[in-house]
């Protein structure tokens, strides 16, 4: 204040006096003056504050040029920023992309998204990644953004780049889709059956059209967008195919273990709004997500399986067959390899068959068969179970047998004279077994042990598409005694791959039936469950289970010494099953099989060998029993498993 | 003696000056705190916007790698490369086997638990930025404020 004061002292100083107004002139003429320095006097008459005017470089008449140019400049840019504005608004009001903008805030400051969570990954038991999640992207135009070039070009494009037919994408985007209210087209294209399918392109094909999209001497594309899209992909191709089954492009899971746990894979979509204004975003809730799943499957077993069934179905000239490998103990299925093998990466061709049958996926559970000789198991078995038979229960063969008016004859027609049961299993007798069936158990005792052993139903297992087989008891209407006679020995009988393991595995297993299962451990949230196992039941005891165990280890050395491996004692029984048609048994083709496990003290596989209609021969004993040989040399190796001499 | 006294207008003129750009400065000081906290938000929201594009690029991408790498050690592919190498399977008269008392084989491969577990969501976002004015003073008025 000081300094103010003495500064104003100094300026009233350096005015000529005639400016200064006289104290005691009026008031109202003081304040009249235009300008110079005012004083005010309290009642002392000492001057308390003084006011100047300050400098004004109009007040001395002459111009800064400085300020001048300043404003000049600013108002230059002011102008600048203002045209600008206006243009930009002119453009957002009526430009080319004036109805997106519009239709942009017709939708408000945030706009709903559905969002599908990441579907569970599955694991084989040691951690093998068998399917994944990757990305793929579908064509969408944004019909308002179409130009005329654009129209012409995008087809163009697409056409040479993804091999697709110039018409049909030039028809789709020279609809009139905005008179339709359809601002926002999926492109499609027709699958084998003529359907429209979205057009997928994988990264490599988006980027090379990301190229176009941003290169401005690249064809106008205007309209064109990518939209990324989930998609399924099995890394391993080919293997496990039938085992996994495929997802299609709604994410929804088909067949295998993708259809069965389709639930549990695909987590809980859920629809959130997604703010598009910056300062209303917040962090959005995640969707549940899909589990995680480790399968039972070990994918090298698996390869060697397919590998080794691929290898029989060219030598022996089948048509189909399959490879089914199971812990008897747990129900675990450790390999399942069918042929003709399924890509799930590239299912399409799979559900539109030359011949118009409905596709057959994971047939191991899908599809039935008769299983011929391998069925004399579970028949035997019910015998030496009820008693009405020992291993050396004597027999004599006289090469036919009429069971319900119906003569049945043995594999080769001949006859095989005086033979103990443990004769009949060996040489496979249908003969013995009819008499069996129809003389000492009876088709009471027969179907009862049947139904023990699941025949005709279910067996629960996790695989998607299971069906029930057929099973005539006497109950039903269509039934005769002659299908007791046949079904001894697994004809007129249908079921499918994984019923006949179940079955089977209750012998190999001191009795006890388990449930089949696929899944080791689903992983959640929440924590990892596994599956406990599941016994099915117990349809024989394990005296019995023992005893035809060692029935079948004995024939298996003689008879099948095709399927036998040396160090390791293994059982078994082949199988040569007729094929039913529309007008009875096929003539030419048959069903060659083998069922066996081992080794035989501490059983720790089962494995099933299936060949439809081989070329080479039509016994299971030729084209079948090898296979299985083949399959356990490098099982044991597999699954560590010593030779019987050195466990002893 | 009391003594006529009327203000000069230029004082007028300074002292409503004078409130006005009180008032101008009040308006400028708040507008501007106001401007600086919404551009702070909008920009935390545009970063979490990217961020969250950018997230969902990573899982696309995570993604893809993992089924990458699981094609490259696939069955197929280390047959193949243990072929190329000179290894053949081996044959069960080719394997020594060792028994050991008391050997327990391990328990296996256990799967990863799903991205967006609900362990993992809570944990992302600290309670600072959901708690209200009015949690935060009933916590400071017991004592819980740390």
């Amino acid at each position: 204040m000081r300094l103010w004061k003495s500064k104003l002292a100094q300026d009233e100083q350096s005015r000529p006096n005639s400016e200064t107004a006289p104290a005691d002139e009026p008031l109202k003429k003081r304040a009249a003056r235009p300008t110079g320095p005012l004083v005010a006097t309290n009642k002392i008459g000492a001057t308390s504050f003084r006011g100047v005017d300050p400098p004004s470089p109009t007040s001395s008449g002459t111009t800064n040029p400085v300020s001048r140019s300043r404003i000049r400049v600013v108002t230059l840019g002011m102008g600048v920023i203002t045209v600008g504005l206006l243009i930009q608004l002119i453009r957002v009001q009526f430009g080319p992309y004036a109805p997106v903008f519009a239709a942009r805030g017709d939708v408000g400051s945030s706009r709903l998204e559905r969002v599908i969570p990441a579907r569970g990954l599955i694991y084989d038991r040691d951690g093998r990644l068998l399917a994944a999640n990757a990305t793929s992207y579908v064509l969408e135009v944004e019909t308002r953004q179409l130009t005329a070039a654009s129209r012409a070009a995008i087809p163009e494009v697409l056409s040479k780049v993804l091999l697709l037919p110039l018409g049909d994408l030039h028809d789709q985007l020279n609809r009139d889709w905005v008179s339709q209210n359809q601002f926002r087209i999926r492109l499609t294209r027709s699958d084998q059956a003529g359907d429209p399918l979205p057009i997928n392109v994988d990264k490599y094909v988006a980027a090379v059209l990301n190229e176009f999209l941003a290169d401005p001497y690249a064809p106008d594309l205007s309209g064109l967008s990518l939209v990324p899209n989930p998609k399924r992909v099995y890394p391993n191709g080919e293997l496990a195919g039938h085992v996994l089954g495929f997802v299609n492009q709604e994410n929804e899971g088909y067949f295998g273990v993708e259809g069965y746990y389709d639930e549990w894979l695909s987590g809980k979509p859920i629809t959130i709004s997604r703010p598009m204004i910056p300062p209303e975003a917040h962090a959005q809730p995640n969707p549940p997500a899909g589990v995680n799943l480790v399968l039972t499957l070990d994918m090298d077993i698996q390869q060697m399986v397919e590998y080794e069934l691929t290898s029989a179905i060219k030598s022996s000239g089948s048509v189909s067959g399959e490879i089914i490998v199971m812990d008897p103990r747990n129900g675990e299925i450790l390999a399942l390899a069918a042929y003709p093998s399924l890509n799930p990466n590239e299912y399409e061709p799979w559900l539109v068959q030359e011949d118009g049958l409905e596709p057959v996926i994971t047939p191991a559970v899908g599809a039935m068969f008769e299983p011929g000789s391998t069925f004399k198991v579970i028949t035997m078995a019910s015998a030496l179970d009820a008693g009405v038979v020992e291993p050396d229960s004597e027999f004599l063969d006289t090469g036919e047998i009429e069971v319900g008016g119906n003569l049945i004859r043995n594999w080769d027609g001949e006859a095989w004279g005086p033979q103990t049961m443990l004769g009949c299993m060996e040489h496979s007798l249908n003969v013995c077994l009819a008499w069996v069936a129809s003389e000492k158990l009876g088709a009471s005792t027969l179907y009862s042990y049947l139904n023990a052993f699941g025949i005709g139903r279910l067996t629960g297992t996790d695989l998607s598409g299971e069906i029930a087989g057929q099973l005539r008891t006497p109950r039903h209407p269509d039934w005769t005694e002659s299908d007791l006679g046949t079904n001894s020995f697994g004809q007129g009988v249908s079921m499918t791959p994984v019923q006949l393991m179940t079955a089977v595995a209750a012998v190999a297993n001191d009795g006890v039936m388990v449930q089949p299962h696929i899944v080791r451990q689903i992983v959640g949230p929440s924590g990892a469950y596994s599956p406990k196992t599941i016994v099915l039941g117990r349809p024989v005891t394990p005296e019995t289970a023992h005893t035809l165990s060692e029935m079948l280890a004995t024939s298996l050395e003689g008879e099948t010494a095709y399927a036998s491996l040396a160090g390791y004692r293994l059982a078994g029984k082949t199988g040569t099953a007729q094929i039913p048609g529309d007008f009875g048994y096929d003539p030419r083709w048959t069903i060659a099989s083998f069922i066996g496990w081992g080794p035989v003290d501490d059983p720790q596989f089962l494995v099933l060998v299936r060949l439809d209609k081989p070329e080479t021969s039509p016994w299971g004993s030729v084209v079948a029993a090898p296979v299985f040989q083949k399959v356990v040399r490098r099982l044991v190796v597999f699954l560590e498993i010593p030779p019987d001499a050195v466990t002893g | 003696m009391p003594q006529a006294f009327k203000q000069a207008p230029w004082r007028h003129q300074v002292l409503s000056t004078s409130r006005t750009a009180l008032w101008i400065v009040g308006f400028v000081v708040l507008g501007g705190v106001y401007l600086a906290v919404n551009s702070k938000v909008a920009s935390a929201g545009r970063e979490l916007l990217v961020l969250e594009r950018r997230h969902e690029l990573l899982v696309r991408t995570n993604g893809e790698l993992n089924a990458t790498y699981a094609a490259l050690i696939s069955p197929d592919s280390m047959m193949e490369r243990a072929s190329y190498l000179g290894f053949r399977p081996a044959l069960p008269i080719e394997i020594q086997y060792l028994l050991v008392e008391g050997f327990e084989v391990s328990a296996g491969f256990e799967a990863p638990r799903p991205l967006t577990s609900e362990e993992e969501r809570q944990g992302m976002l600290s309670p600072s930025y959901t708690e209200t004015l009015g949690e935060w003073i009933s916590r400071f008025a017991i004592g819980g404020d740390q």
